[in-house]
């Protein structure tokens, strides 16, 4: 602190002179007249409505009340605007004034921060007297800056005489008081301790590390390196108990000459102001970031709420070609006995687990990495298509008759249990298989469990994506629990030859929608291998060999073909859809956002994938419907559509940054809301235009 | 729970859903293009904006304690401006009756005014033969900010007004030789030129007449611009600023200029 002395001491005095005026009640309020306009009100006001006999000196405090939506500024006001400054010229028997300056908050409008008060604030004032216990005349000269979206300068002179006498104001004590109690401790005062403080190399960061024994809660960093040194929004973390702050603050423009610096951390009702020492060894993040707070109980919530993902997941657009998958088991089961259906049911359940288990696993391998992962990622991967293309045209091919799978006669030796066969091996197969196509989307709550599992411990991923798997596979359990219920269908008979035809009908449609996926991740070329290699598997599979082993040799190699072929001749660039035909949606470019925003224009970001089913379903039910679509294309808005269906870090990174893992993802930039509305997964009409409309509202410009 | 306390927290409920409603609906309204004629000048008139305008004194400037020389020569510059307002504020453009004037009046330490002059800019940029900005400078914050004033007016003198106030975005305006030399090279202006010119007696003049014009208009702080006839106070949306040149451009924005 610049001048800094024992404010614990001061508050003490305060409240000795507080209680001991008591008895006493003043005459008359010790304050000076009022400046007032619609941006500020202001006066000074005394604690003591006299000097009493040996004081040395008297506090004091200039009271400000803010009109709504007008600021003021702190001693360090930002990139921009101007300190409060006080001339005390013209008073008699003052010495010297000192301001203490209560905590500031921070203020971010247009990408520039500022530091200051709105509402109601008093700076502390200590006026040390020239001749002890003797009347005092003040004279003050007021220069203040206030913003709101104009910036009016004010510059009033305010007058307060306090004769010899003694008596306190109480209703000026306490406003002081309380404004005394938010000026930062000094280091040895506070429990909060800066322990270091480092500028990289380049001089891009300063990086501030800081403990307490007692938990953060709303922390803020604020570095004073005097007016040539600016800095942009500090990234704030804190440890698994918040006890440890680590604190990045970009650096927009640094120079050597500025004063010794000071740091000062705020949080919500302590803060501290301490020199440091520079270093240039920046300590690394630490691995949490501040806010993921992973209580058990909050483990749990998000459980549920992944549950809740999960259990929604089977009836979003994405779950389509499941659906068949579904049915299928079902039919299946309606000539088996109660006890076969249930086992199962409960291995399809188990297939569906166990696939979000390795799902769970790989995307931590991933993300041990150092990889940026994502939710249905594996659909931007061809090979991953290929490989599901086949299995659902074999699949298909199979329902529709083409030929009987037969698995060879060790594996169904194996996993078949008794009499039950080779039917527990499909049974995993079907959950296996269903919760791999369901993937491809995210839904409601899906996004927020999701996100907290990436964002925490190998732990946090392991419950999360277990109870996601769970509600995922909460149909296959509900008709384990109660096998009955498939007796309500009919007896089997030729309907059922109908059903299955159906059924694969379906199939196929799954088919050449992964097809279609298999175009944007990999190109035509690439798909067009990919269908003639699994047209010939097919084939082989369907037509009379002569000799098993030629056809065995046959199906692998077309097999592999088919898997590989993707892979290998994949086109590596995606052609531009959208350079073809006219369209209000622009290329994404993340960069031009804020530049956008600044301008006061909307940006609308839809973040999109050929995989993605539910991004088709808004785009045909919502975005490319009016009243949506009129709003898009009239002129206002900035229509970005992101092409997540090939991997894209700069998409992956925008995601992240948002908090989401999984698509589709859409979002509102404006003057409104220059950090952006994230819309939920599933769009409505009205959710839409009410994003755009809260985004475009040009609000006070410095909330 | 009973009917009674029912009632009580529905209504309880009811009066905080209204307030909210009553605090942020407001806000969700569309901009309307509000205009009030001006009594002085005559032929001006003002946007208005929510509730930030009036109630406040004429200003001044911070930290000045003026001399009667000093008083003298702001009495000698509003009569200067006063003789042909328009001349003072748009003196330099070209404008004719389908491009339209805007005087922009800006201060460094003013954090809305760096947004409004990108804006201005850019505007100018894409609408070139539509608008067109004549720079101000309304250095009200003090010593740093007068300085800061003269070095854009400067600049402006050897066409980087612009580029000038995009640089010092980046990086904070220092009131040293060294730094105004280093600022020069950035810009691509002559440095020797640039302090010659923050020193000369044009320049003061122009300081003059622009907060000269600042009193004439009543402008209670920065930023504050002038479209045509249409004077605005503070931070305005693009399509409001759209909306009053396109007015402007239907009423003949020079029937203000004729008439004084």
């Amino acid at each position: 602190m610049r001048e800094r002395f024992h404010i614990g001491r001061w508050i003490l005095i305060l409240t000795v002179i507080w209680l001991g005026g008591l008895p006493g009640q003043p005459a008359s309020a010790a304050e000076s007249e009022m400046f007032s306009n619609p941006a500020v009100t202001a006066r000074l006001i005394s604690a003591e409505d006299g000097i009493a006999p040996d004081a040395a000196s008297v506090s004091l405090g200039l009271a400000l009340e803010f009109g709504e939506g007008w600021k003021g500024y702190w001693r360090t006001p930002g990139e921009v605007g101007l300190a409060p400054a006080l001339d005390w010229a013209g008073s008699s028997n003052l010495s010297s004034v000192d301001i203490l300056w209560p905590a500031p908050e921070r203020y971010e409008a247009f990408g520039i921060e500022n530091f200051g008060y709105a509402n109601q604030v008093a700076l502390p004032l200590r006026a040390t007297l020239e001749t002890a216990g003797e009347a005092l005349n003040l004279r003050a000269r007021v220069s203040l800056l206030t913003c709101s979206d104009v910036c009016v300068p004010h510059d009033f002179a305010l007058s307060l005489a306090l004769p010899e006498g003694v008596g306190i104001d109480m209703g000026s004590a306490d406003i002081i008081a309380r404004f005394v109690d938010r000026v930062p401790l000094g280091p040895e005062d506070s429990d909060i301790r800066i322990s270091s403080a480092a500028i990289d190399d380049q001089a891009s960061a300063l990086t501030v590390t800081a403990e307490s024994t007692r938990a953060f809660r709303d922390v803020d960093v604020f570095p004073e390196f005097g007016p040539l040194v600016t800095f942009g929004k500090p990234d704030i973390r804190l440890n698994q108990d918040r006890t440890e702050l680590w604190a990045q603050i970009p650096i927009n423009a640094w120079s050597e000459e500025h004063p010794a610096p000071l740091i000062t951390i705020t949080d919500t009702a302590r803060a501290v102001t301490s020199p440091v020492l520079l270093t240039t060894e920046a300590p690394a993040p630490p691995y949490v970031i501040a806010g993921a707070q992973a209580g058990l109980l909050k483990l749990i919530a998000v459980a549920g709420i992944a549950f809740l993902g999960g259990l929604i997941l089977n009836v979003m657009p994405c779950v389509l070609p499941v659906l068949s998958i579904k049915l299928a088991s079902v039919l299946k089961a309606s000539g088996q006995s109660r006890d076969i259906t249930r086992k199962g049911f409960l291995v399809s359940a188990f297939g569906v687990l166990t696939f979000v288990w390795g799902l769970a696993a790989v995307l931590l391998a991933l993300q041990w990495v150092g990889v940026s992962i994502g939710w249905g990622m594996q659909f931007q991967n061809p090979i991953f298509v290929s490989l599901m293309f086949v299995v659902i045209a074999v699949f298909a091919a199979n329902l529709l008759g083409a030929f009987e799978i037969a698995l060879p006669q060790a594996v169904q030796d194996r996993l078949g249990a008794g009499s039950a066969g080779s039917g527990y091996a499909a049974d995993f197969g079907t959950g296996f298989l269903a919760a791999v196509l369901a993937t491809p989307c995210s839904a409601p709550f899906l996004g927020t469990a999701i996100t907290f599992a990436l964002a925490g411990t190998p732990l946090d991923v392991a419950v999360i994506f277990t109870a996601l798997g769970l509600g995922l596979a909460l149909p296959y359990l509900v008709i384990a629990a109660r096998p009955e219920w498939v007796y309500l269908l009919p007896r089997p008979g030729r309907w059922m030859l109908f059903v299955r035809a159906g059924l694969g009908c379906l199939l196929l449609a799954t088919a050449i929608w992964l097809l279609f996926v298999l175009v944007g991740v990999a190109g035509a070329l690439a798909a067009a291998g990919v269908f003639a290699a699994t047209a010939a598997l097919v084939l082989g599979a369907s037509v009379q060999w002569p000799k098993p082993m030629l056809r065995r040799v046959f199906l692998t190699i077309s097999f592999l073909g088919a898997v590989l072929s993707a892979g290998l001749i994949a086109s590596p660039e995606r052609p531009d859809a959208t350079a073809n035909a006219p369209s209000h949606w622009q290329a994404f470019e993340v960069q031009n956002i804020a530049r956008h925003v600044s301008e006061g224009r909307v940006v609308f970001v839809d973040v999109t994938a050929d995989w993605c089913l539910t991004c088709k379903a808004n785009k045909s039910l919502v975005l490319d419907r009016s009243p949506v679509l009129d709003r898009l294309r009239d002129g206002t808005v900035i229509a970005m559509q992101a092409d997540w269906t090939r991997p894209d870090d700069t998409i992956s990174r925008f995601l992240e940054r948002h908090n989401r893992y999984g698509i589709p993802f859409n979002i509102v930039f404006g003057p409104g809301a220059p950090s952006g509305i994230a819309l939920s997964e599933v769009l409505t009409p009205a959710s839409v235009l009410d994003g755009l409309d809260a985004a475009a509202t040009r609000s006070i410009a410095s909330d | 729970m009973d009917a009674k306390k029912r009632s009580t927290l529905l209504t309880i409920a009811a009066i905080g859903v209204g307030y909210v409603a009553l605090r942020n609906l407001p806000a969700l309204l569309p901009e309307t293009l509000e205009l009030e004629p001006l009594d002085q000048p005559a032929g001006f008139r003002k946007y208005v904006a929510g509730e930030t305008s009036g109630g406040f004194d004429p200003f001044v400037g911070l930290g000045t304690t003026e001399s009667a020389d000093v008083t003298a020569q702001k009495a000698a510059a509003l009569k200067r401006v006063s003789a042909d307002l328009c001349d003072a504020l748009y003196g330099n453009l070209d404008a004719t009756a389908s491009i339209i004037p805007m005087a922009s009046f800006s201060d460094y330490y003013c954090p809305f005014c760096r947004v409004q002059t990108k804006r201005l800019a850019g505007m100018t940029e894409n609408m070139t033969d539509q608008v067109a900005v004549a720079w101000h400078e309304l250095p009200l914050l003090g010593d740093s900010s007068n300085l800061a004033a003269k070095a854009a007016l400067a600049a402006k003198r050897q066409g980087a007004y612009v580029t000038f106030h995009e640089r010092l975005m980046t990086t904070p305006f220092q009131a040293s030789e060294e730094y105004l030399v280093r600022l020069s090279d950035d810009l691509g202006v002559d440095s020797a030129q640039l302090i010659a010119d923050m020193n000369s007696a044009a320049i003061a003049r122009e300081l003059e007449n622009s907060a000269a014009l600042a009193r004439v208009f009543a402008f209670v702080g920065t930023p504050a611009l002038v479209i045509g006839r249409t004077v605005v106070q503070g931070q305005i949306s693009d399509k409001m600023i759209r909306q009053i040149i396109d007015l402007e451009r239907e009423e003949g924005w020079d029937i203000a200029c004729r008439s004084a």
